[in-house]
């Protein structure tokens, strides 16, 4: 197969194979990613039409195609610090038209966690992921109909702890950050724990909490959680520039969700808003089930046991802090 | 001896990077080389069918660097890339 058939095909995870690192491809030609998470779509499309395409290349094929894109250049990033909201804002942009919206694509968060994964002295194997990086945004951004005018990603939480690699990547690219109460924060992850939380290959959330392998896994879930959400605040707060925006999970509306779109550069019609509207009142991470969604923070309180609190309180509610301090001044500047 | 007539080879994509450095890949052996930006001037010169006395002149113009000491700079590169079979010299 030449490079150009790959038109048409899309990344859908970084991978090694008989130890070759690259990119496994799906043929996706006319799929839309309307599903909350990517991986959603790729699962429904497996399910629905097993027939479609497979194949692995290495990266050079991405570095060769990534010159012949024709991709829609980033209108704006959603990192977060979990159960924050941010699935809500990414469903949100998918509901302005001619969006692309990628929300935690496998190849771009996996590709990112080699950063911290797989590293060498002179830094060249970080600069060669950052290329990467760039290659599969592009090839994801990539315009199928021709009617796509923004794109949008949505990086999975532990991705914000690499947002100074990413940054100059895109360095006009506006970027929010979403955040939550810690406690709340924990109590969710504690009560469906996440892949990142359970993720047996350790040395991501050694980095994350400035531990090691061990460390990471002789710690409780609560303690684990309260350290990383903890490491997410103060980096947020870190590296919030003039392209950055701290959003509370707590100030979430339809008209805060409207102000996200205009610092993302658009303005959505009355139309889009309505839909945005429509949609927020049902549970965001649910594509075929339109549950309710229900405010729970004083649930999630109430469920807090001790230990979450004393977690959280060691760790995250300094930087949560922090950050809450740092949000309202940047309000009222 | 510096060659006269320099041509990148087709097998060999170059990516830009971080405002001046570049990546360029091997796609016959699947080696990546890492260029600074000096390197890259040299590459892009290349690429863009200069010759050498060319290539220098973008050098001096972009750096505060004697012709000699520029050329000389030039020659190692390109020997760097003959050495790894990135570009045919005739």
């Amino acid at each position: 197969m030449v490079f150009t058939d790959l038109k048409g095909w899309l990344p859908i995870d970084a991978v090694v194979v008989d130890g070759r690192p690259g990119l496994a491809w799906m043929e996706l030609d006319g799929v839309d990613f309307l599903e909350p998470f990517f991986q959603q779509t790729i699962d429904r499309v497996k399910s629905e039409q097993p027939a479609r395409r497979e194949l692995f290349t290495e990266f050079d094929t991405l570095v060769q195609l990534e010159q012949t894109f024709d991709s829609v250049p980033p209108t704006g990033f959603i990192f977060h610090s979990s159960r924050c909201g941010s699935t809500l804002l990414a469903n949100a942009c998918r509901a302005l038209t001619g969006a692309i919206v990628l929300s935690e694509p496998p190849p771009v968060d996996k590709l990112i966690a080699r950063f911290i994964t797989d590293t060498d002295e002179h830094g060249t194997k970080a600069k060669l992921y950052s290329i990467f990086v760039r290659g599969v945004v592009k090839a994801l951004g990539q315009r199928r109909t021709g009617d796509e005018r923004h794109l949008f990603v949505k990086f999975a939480c532990c991705s914000v702890s690499q947002i100074e690699r990413l940054q100059p990547l895109w360095p006009d690219v506006p970027w929010v950050f979403l955040y939550r109460d810690p406690v709340e924060t924990i109590v969710s992850n504690i009560q469906h724990p996440p892949s990142w939380l359970l993720d047996e290959d350790r040395r991501v959330l050694a980095s994350i909490t400035g531990t090691s392998s061990d460390t990471v896994s002789a710690m409780t879930m609560e303690e684990l959680c309260a350290r990383a959400v903890g490491s997410f605040y103060s980096t947020a707060n870190r590296v919030a520039n003039n392209r950055a925006l701290l959003l509370n999970y707590n100030q979430l509306s339809v008209a805060e969700i409207s102000k996200v779109m205009q610092f993302f550069g658009v303005r959505p019609a009355a139309t889009e808003m309505e839909t945005i509207a429509r949609q927020s009142q049902t549970y965001s991470k649910s594509f075929s089930e339109k549950r309710t969604f229900v405010a729970d923070a004083d649930a999630k309180q109430r469920a807090a046991s001790d230990h979450v609190r004393e977690m959280a309180a060691r760790w995250a509610n300094g930087p949560y802090q922090l950050l809450e301090q740092k949000r309202l001044e940047t309000q009222t500047s | 001896m510096t060659p006269t007539n320099v041509t990148t080879g087709r097998h060999v994509v170059v990516t830009d990077f971080d405002g001046g450095e570049g990546i360029l890949v091997d796609l016959n052996t699947k080696r990546y080389f890492q260029l600074n930006e000096t390197a890259m001037i040299v590459w892009k010169g290349l690429e863009q069918g200069k010759s050498i006395s060319e290539i220098v002149a973008d050098f001096t113009d972009s750096y505060e660097v004697e012709p000699d000491r520029a050329t000389l700079s030039v020659e190692r590169l390109l020997n760097s890339f003959q050495l790894y079979k990135l570009v045919s010299a005739s």
